[in-house]
């Protein structure tokens, strides 16, 4: 047996000892504080993973879909996006488009007006990228062959507890008429045949109507503003432009992410305040294992002074303080892992936080749990290592029979 | 060689001094200490308290460091030895007895008495095989799953005899070792030294103020003042 893996089998002997023959109520304290740094280091990391999760959801789900795809720089619109869609739409992975129309528009009902997005579609495609058309409050979506109907987000009609309230047309009901001023100087009365609210700040500031609406509002034919493209799965988005423009898409193709510049700011806000909340519960629970293993060398002087004199190698006592320390940390992130996973994610399941962005429950990423339980271990060595060698410093004797 | 036979020494030393500096004041607990032990000798070192045997024995043990003169150990001058190789030393040449029991509570008495054999790389089945062989030495084969807290005071020192034989050491140090025994405990510990030393050549090396325990040793080296004062045997 080599001289290292001796010293080490000696360590993790004594360790082990230590742990299973010491007092179980201290190891078992050490590892409900190890568990709820854990949980400390993990929750705020898995709110703000959360959050952004259900960000990118809303954005994809409500807003863009997956890929967008839009006319070149100097163009307008899409001409013939049917033949766009019947390039793409047996592409592996895609399972759903719709090309739609997006103007600006004034809204305005009794003394209240303001200037909203709308999105002229063909509600049978629609269905197939957005989840808009299951999120209606009130009355029921469009069909294709609706004329002067329209449909609107909560933040537009009022009254629904949305947070634009101020801006909004102040109450607006199914039924109700609004006046519709587009860009082009066209002004026509629409009657109010759906409400909806995806709990998204952004999409519920949209309003729909159908695509043969908007055309006779525009005077124009078979174009589009954008095709959106939905996907079977969110991620792999960038395998498709290429796949496009061999199919002979000579549009700009785009995945979604490019249009979320909300996403883009609340993750680099959040990674700064990961890092920060991070940092300081990394320290915290240094500073915890730091005491144990403190008290621990403090109680255990003579025994340490003891091994040292029978010949045991300095190196094979700290070895045996890190251990523990690192038993301890690795059993807190278990049981940090089992607080998270069935206790407190199935409570925000039942019981999500309500933002702006939508409902939000707990995400625990695997690369997060997995750096900040490695950070908790390389924390709890480094505290189990500093105490220990303190405490080999001293001479023998003074440990043996110092004061 | 001090009219010994070289061959026949395992412990010398010339000119052996010990100085403590205590905040300002320096005690100087060892003066010029020469003196040579045989091997296979169950030598003790007899003074009144202060007189320096511990200090001697601590010195002799590598557990501290001279501030002046030589140790020589089965012929090596340990004074130029690193602090790893004197914990080498300790492990693979000398066994301890200290005056407190001075086992691990977490360790069964076997686990006690191999974890030296532990640290010098013998193999689960080894160590276990030499603690039990050491603890039949001491008479404790049927205490071996017990822990500390389950055994007397003489157990417990008969442990710590079990564990400084289990590497065979060259010299077996021991420090006061009936000093928290009562005097049947007392007894069969030093008839257990006495035995070891007898029957397996041991040398021994035992601080004692107990004037009756001159009475089973080979030698008396008497101390008083850090200096040695005389020697019988």
């Amino acid at each position: 047996m080599t001289s290292t893996t001796t010293e080490l089998k000696v360590s993790a002997f004594l360790a082990y000892k230590f742990i299973a023959k010491g007092n179980r109520g201290t190891s078992a304290l050490t590892i409900l504080i190890m568990a709820l740094a854990f949980v400390n280091l993990m929750f705020t990391t898995s709110v703000f993973d959360g959050m952004g999760d259900a960000t990118e959801k809303q954005v994809i789900d409500t807003l863009y879909s997956n890929i967008v795809i839009e006319p070149k720089d100097e163009e307008i619109y899409i001409e013939n996006p049917d033949s766009v869609v019947k390039k793409i739409i047996n592409v592996p992975g895609v399972i759903g488009t719709s090309a739609q129309y997006v103007t600006g528009a004034t809204i305005a009902y009794e003394e209240q007006s303001g200037a909203w997005s709308i999105r002229a579609v063909d509600p049978a495609d629609e269905r197939t990228v957005s989840t808009v058309p299951d999120m209606m409050i009130e009355g029921e979506y469009l069909s294709r062959s609706d004329t002067r109907e329209i449909i609107i987000g909560k933040e537009i009609a009022g009254g629904h507890g949305g947070s634009l309230e101020h801006t909004s047309l102040g109450g607006v009901v199914v039924g109700d008429t609004v006046e519709v001023a587009f860009t082009n100087g066209v002004r026509r009365e629409y009657r109010v045949k759906g409400i909806f609210d995806t709990n998204f700040i952004q999409s519920n500031q949209l309003a729909y109507v159908t695509e043969k609406e908007l055309e006779s509002v525009l005077g124009i034919h078979d174009m589009a503003s954008q095709i959106l493209v939905k996907t079977d799965t969110k991620g792999e988005e960038d395998r498709f432009p290429n796949q496009f423009v061999e199919l002979g898409v000579h549009e700009d193709i785009k995945p979604w992410i490019v249009y979320a510049g909300i996403v883009a700011t609340l993750t680099q806000s959040f990674d700064a305040l990961n890092a920060l909340t991070g940092a300081i519960g990394f320290f915290v629970a240094g500073v915890t294992i730091f005491i144990v293993i403190y008290v621990s060398t403090v109680s255990k002087r003579r025994q340490m002074g003891i091994l040292r004199a029978i010949g045991i190698k300095e190196s094979i006592i700290v070895r045996s303080y890190i251990f523990q320390a690192v038993f301890y940390a690795v059993c807190g992130c278990i049981a940090g892992l089992v607080i998270m996973f069935a206790i407190l994610v199935p409570y925000f399941i039942k019981h999500p936080m309500v933002f702006p962005m939508g409902n939000v429950t707990l995400l625990i990423e695997q690369k997060a749990a997995i750096t900040r339980s490695a950070g908790l271990i390389i924390s709890a060595a480094i505290a189990g290592f500093l105490p220990s060698w303190r405490a080999v410093r001293e001479t023998i004797l003074d440990a043996i029979w110092g004061d | 060689m001090m009219g010994r036979d070289a061959q026949d020494t395992i412990i010398a030393t010339r000119n052996l001094s010990r100085t403590y500096t205590i905040g300002k004041v320096q005690v100087q607990a060892l003066k010029n200490v020469t003196l040579d032990i045989r091997r296979g000798e169950f030598a003790a070192i007899m003074g009144k308290s202060g007189s320096g045997k511990s200090t001697l024995l601590h010195q002799l043990g590598l557990l501290d460091t001279p501030t002046e003169g030589e140790i020589m150990i089965d012929g090596i001058e340990i004074s130029g030895l690193s602090e790893a190789a004197r914990t080498r030393f300790r492990l693979e040449k000398f066994g301890y007895v200290f005056q407190e029991y001075a086992i691990l509570p977490e360790l069964t008495a076997l686990e006690n008495v191999y974890l030296p054999a532990m640290a010098l790389g013998l193999s689960q089945g080894e160590c276990t095989r030499n603690g039990m062989d050491a603890l039949e030495k001491v008479g404790l084969t049927e205490r071996a799953d017990h822990r500390p807290r389950e055994m007397s005071g003489g157990e417990q020192q008969r442990v710590a005899i079990a564990r400084a034989l289990i590497n065979k050491p060259k010299i077996l140090f021991a420090d006061e070792p009936t000093a928290n025994l009562d005097s049947a405990s007392s007894k069969q510990i030093l008839e257990l030294f006495r035995g070891l030393n007898r029957d397996l050549g041991q040398t021994i090396l035992m601080v004692t103020h107990e004037l009756e325990d001159a009475d089973i040793v080979d030698q008396v080296i008497w101390l008083a003042d850090g200096e040695v004062v005389g020697r019988e045997g």
